[in-house]
């Protein structure tokens, strides 16, 4: 989850009157993690549903209602203008065929600003804008671009010296040689023609989405701003501008509409949107009896203003919240109104009678059996390594299951079998005291249909004395004594046992498993310096279906 | 009053004084006693540093596949010249007669110059009475003969593959410390024993610590009025992901947050009505065009969330309470705090009194039963489930927060299109955190582990 970092004191000065304790106290309540503390820094978790959480404007926003210090929807203030038009090129259509924008004027930009921008921009870029690909911004100094601009497309020649660079480079250039050329430069696919946004002077603002040009840095000297959010995909964009148009206002900038116009482009839509909820799902949801007057009061808290309508409440959603979907949504931020620490844990009779699967009955009664014949129980990972598997016991490769790219290399295969694994678990514990005896059931998989998966059951016995005819007797009265089950053994050569010194397990004339003294081999490359015998058989099918 | 000793330490201690270095089974044999009750005297002693062990080895020799069948019939070369004794016979009718062994036998025979060969007949020629090997083969037999009492006749044995087998056989060799060697054994007729003699360690087997919790919990689940639901652990994306309204372009879908299975794609995933219905939710609510064949990629289930999911939309109950319980899996970096496959647990309830208060109120009586009294509920976002809610429990002994189990109401957009249309209250979380406090772990890694120093010492409750 994404965090952000935030001072308590900056806090205070965009909530009001608060002290830094009722600060801590709210951000868990607005669903903020606080993660660490330090004197005046705080640093907090925030949901991927909620990115006006990245920076302490929309945080203050927030924490203003929950204190009830000011409540109700931010209505966006964006003047109308004419001064400020966006073309666009049918040409940018099938590379990347939306853009949208806003002017933020007359703001206060500091050092601190500057961060607060670029750490929200990350946060939206990776978040909502899933790495770039789905909508990237750009922000930029207004007052060194001349507008109208076009939005349209370059060849991979086209020059502009882009940001943190001193000389000019070619797309392709920044493409192959800069950290965010070479990170989003794979959104482009192969197209001869890349995005670009220029001002009427030719002058380049923008390589969407890798990079803006040198130009329009944004300094602290910057007064005025530009903001354009290019996507594949019209609301997606419009989604990522709501957010920086709430966040700019909120920090003191005047809003100005860009006008946009061309190849199926068109304005932004800004505008607060109305839903309604009924107060019968709100009290069926949370368990309470609230008045649709309490109901409205408590949205207005979570920052939506609502008016009541006979039993329902009809709200008006701000653009930004566009993690809103329908009135179950309203339903929480009712219950953030009203405060979760308020919810009263209630605990109802249970209408039904509770119980365990019978898998989970059946294996619970075996492992008693093992514990009485003195095993202990292993646990190992279903998902494993070849070297476990099948190296170490020279069994054969058949068919092996894996995942793709695991971050781990012991982690890479599904086992097929639990005996590797109890073998394996020996080898670690060779300084331990002897005898040792271990068992373990769990699920094993095989390739079918699309997998199959069943339980097995596995034992090993490992001291000086371990012998067929102890593992035998062991499993023998195991079975008997939980399930009455008999077991025969037959004459049979396997690879991971000694030979002449295995057999297959049989009950009623069907073959489940497989026991023996594990092979020299096996134990050599374990370097374990004493007999070890062991059984695995499969239990699906036998104890349970 | 004089040391006190067991019976069994008084004839061990007695047969030493009378040879002073013996092997566990010379003891037996001297003391009379079974081997158990040596061990368990000499360990004694040991432990009174009476006596000292020194461990030897020995290499036991027993016949393999090859060398019983040549103890049976002869070894391949000597079957070979027994054929050609009267008259020399054609190399057809040799390699006919011998089977499979007749390469190994030629080759011998022919290298030692054992046999001659004129035209195609084969005739014996200057062969010793005993072949190499032979001597030892019948020294060996059946038994199992310490390989040093069998001569260098056993070498071209060795070489031979499946002939013998070697067994490195550890023995104990027991003497007795220089104050034991003057010790008086008495006839003690008092029958005392030393009681204050300390006892050998012994370890209760038990099941694994990180079990009986699963355990305890499944029992409360249980208790509460929850019915076990199984399900498998590969599951199709479509149940672990897409039913849950989980956009296909999500981060958690990537490879490198989600274990696929290479090259395993499911065939049947759902309904046509299911498959269609979900479509149509993520194209209306996160406005792209959902992809079938993203939604067949099998993955190792992320969640039980998908075994829980599935179930309801198979039977569609009007009230219920049911739970799944098992491994996930992450494609995590293993670390103290990380695994690539843990337990999960997680209920559901449907129907009457489903309300996120009663939610409230069956995860505090939960943690009341797993002796978690000190609770808090926070405001929370799962991608599936709203309003949502975390459970946070006070660690004493961090002297913080930690969070536990999450909770919430399943969106109308997972619900709606499987055609369930109750609210479902889902809550569950990891099983190792728990674990973790209870048995006062810090590196979650122990688990897994199966470190017996550690199963065998673990304190049952804390």
């Amino acid at each position: 989850m994404p965090v952000v970092d935030l001072s308590f004191s900056q806090l205070q000065k965009l909530v009001g009157k608060v002290s830094k304790k009722q600060i801590a106290d709210s951000l868990p309540f607005l669903g903020l993690d606080i993660e660490s503390v330090d004197g005046n820094l705080v640093r907090v978790e925030y949901s991927p549903n909620r990115p006006d959480y990245s920076t302490d404007h929309g945080i203050a926003l927030g924490l203003q209602g929950l204190l009830g210090i000011k409540t109700g929807t931010i209505d966006l203030k964006v003047k109308n203008s004419n001064d400020y038009n966006i073309d666009v090129k049918s040409a940018v259509s099938k590379v990347r065929p939306y853009v949208t924008g806003i002017v933020a004027r007359n703001g206060k930009v500091d050092d601190r600003m500057i961060r607060q921008l670029m750490a929200m921009q990350e946060d939206l870029h990776f978040g909502i804008g899933r790495k770039r690909k789905k909508s990237s911004i750009g922000i930029h100094d207004l007052d060194k671009i001349l507008f109208p601009l076009t939005y349209t497309t370059a060849s991979r020649d086209h020059k502009f010296v882009p940001l943190n660079s001193e000389k000019e480079l070619t797309m392709s250039e920044i493409l192959a040689s800069t950290d965010v050329g070479k990170s989003y430069g794979g959104i482009l696919g192969n197209s001869s023609h890349v995005p670009l946004i220029i001002d009427s002077k030719k002058q380049t603002v923008s390589f969407p989405p890798i990079i803006n040009a040198a130009v329009t840095t944004v300094t602290s000297k910057t007064k005025n701003l530009f903001v354009e959010v290019t996507g594949i995909n019209k609301d997606d964009a419009e989604d990522m501008l709501s957010i920086v148009a709430v966040i700019l206002q909120s920090a003191g900038f005047s809003l100005v509409t860009v006008k946009i116009r061309g190849a199926k482009n068109s304005p932004p839509a800004l505008a607060t949107k109305k839903m309604t909820v009924s107060s019968t799902l709100v009290n069926e949801i949370l368990g309470l009896n609230l008045s649709v007057s309490k109901i409205v009061s408590f949205l207005k808290k979570s920052r939506i203003s609502a008016v009541s309508k006979g039993k329902n409440v009809i709200c008006n959603i701000p653009r930004y919240r566009f993690d809103i979907f329908g009135p179950m949504d309203l339903v929480e931020e009712v219950a953030l109104g009203y405060g979760i620490a308020n919810l009263e844990p209630m605990l109802s009779p249970s209408q039904t009678i509770g119980q365990p699967s019978t898998v989970s009955t059946r294996l619970k009664s075996l492992s008693l059996m093992m514990i009485g014949l003195g095993y202990n129980e292993a646990l190992n990972s279903g998902l494993t390594s070849k070297r476990i598997l099948y190296d170490m016991t020279n069994r054969e490769l058949d068919n092996p299951i894996s995942v793709l790219d695991s971050k781990s290399q012991e982690h890479t295969i599904l086992r097929d079998s639990i005996l590797p694994g109890l073998i394996e678990n020996l080898s670690r514990n060779i300084h331990a005291s002897y005898p040792q005896k271990l068992f373990e059931t769990g699920t094993v998989f095989s390739a079918g249909n699309p997998i199959n998966e069943q339980i097995s059951f596995a034992g090993v016995s490992a001291h000086q004395d371990a012998s067929y005819t102890e593992i035998k007797s062991t499993l023998q009265s195991a079975l008997k004594t939980g399930f009455g089950l008999n077991i025969e053994t037959r004459t049979s050569s396997i690879p991971i046992f000694e030979e002449g010194r295995s057999a297959s397990i049989l009950i009623n004339g069907k073959t489940i498993g497989m026991i023996g003294e594990i092979s020299s081999k096996t134990i050599e490359n374990y370097k374990i310096r004493v007999p070890v015998v062991g059984f695995e058989i499969r239990l699906s099918g036998l104890i349970f279906d | 009053m004089p040391q006190v000793f067991h019976e069994i330490e008084k004839k061990i201690i007695l047969s030493l004084q009378d040879n002073q270095k013996q092997s566990v089974e010379s003891l037996e044999k001297s003391t009379g006693l079974s081997s158990d009750q040596v061990r368990r005297g000499i360990e004694w002693l040991r432990l009174k540093n009476l006596a000292t062990i020194d461990e030897s080895h020995t290499t036991l020799i027993s016949l393999g596949k090859n060398g019983l069948e040549s103890f049976e019939k002869g070894l391949p070369e000597r079957r070979l010249l027994d054929l050609l004794k009267k008259d020399p016979k054609k190399i057809q009718d040799l390699q006919k007669e011998l089977g499979p062994v007749f390469g190994p036998a030629m080759g011998l025979a022919r290298k030692n110059n054992w046999i001659e060969t004129n035209n195609d007949m084969i005739s014996v020629g200057n062969c010793p009475a005993n072949l190499p090997g032979e001597n030892a083969l019948q020294k060996i037999g059946n038994g199992k003969i310490p390989k040093n009492e069998i001569g260098e006749d056993l070498n071209p044995l060795l070489k031979r593959p499946e002939f013998v087998v070697e067994d490195v056989i550890k023995s104990k060799e027991v003497s007795l410390s220089e104050e034991a060697k003057s010790i008086k054994i008495t006839d003690d007729s008092s029958g005392a024993i030393d009681v204050e003699a300390s006892t050998p360690q012994i370890f209760v087997a038990r099941t694994h610590p990180l079990k009986d919790t699963i355990d305890e919990i499944r029992e409360i689940f249980v208790a509460l009025g929850f019915s076990e639901i199984v399900g498998n652990m590969a599951q199709s994306s479509f149940w672990n992901f897409d039913a849950l309204f989980t956009p296909q372009d999500h981060p958690a879908r990537e490879l490198q947050d989600t274990f696929y299975l290479d090259n395993v794609n499911a065939k049947n995933i759902a309904t046509a009505e299911q498959i269609r219905n979900v479509s149509k939710s993520h194209k209306k609510g996160w406005r792209y065009l959902w992809d079938i064949n993203e939604a067949r990629k099998m993955v190792l289930r992320t969640h039980t969330t998908c075994v829980t999911i599935r179930h309801l939309a198979e039977h569609k109950p009007d009230e219920a309470r049911v739970f799944s319980l098992g491994r996930v899996f992450r494609n995590e970096k293993v670390s103290y705090k990380h695994l690539v496959e843990f337990n999960q647990v997680e209920g559901v309830v449907v129907g009457k009194n489903t309300t996120l208060r009663d939610l409230m109120g069956i995860q505090r009586e939960f943690y009341k039963r797993i002796g978690i009294t000190k609770i808090k509920f926070w405001p929370t976002f799962f991608p599936y489930t709203e309003p949502s809610l975390q459970t946070m429990v006070y660690n004493d002994r961090l002297e913080k927060w930690v969070e536990l189990f999450g909770m919430g109401i399943f969106r109308p957009e997972v619900t709606k299109p499987l055609g369930i249309d109750k609210p479902v209250l889902a809550w569950g979380g990891g099983i190792e955190r728990i674990a973790m406090l209870k048995f006062g772990l810090d590196d979650v890694r122990e688990f897994y582990n199966n470190d017996l120093n550690w199963l065998r010492s673990v304190t049952n409750c804390q």
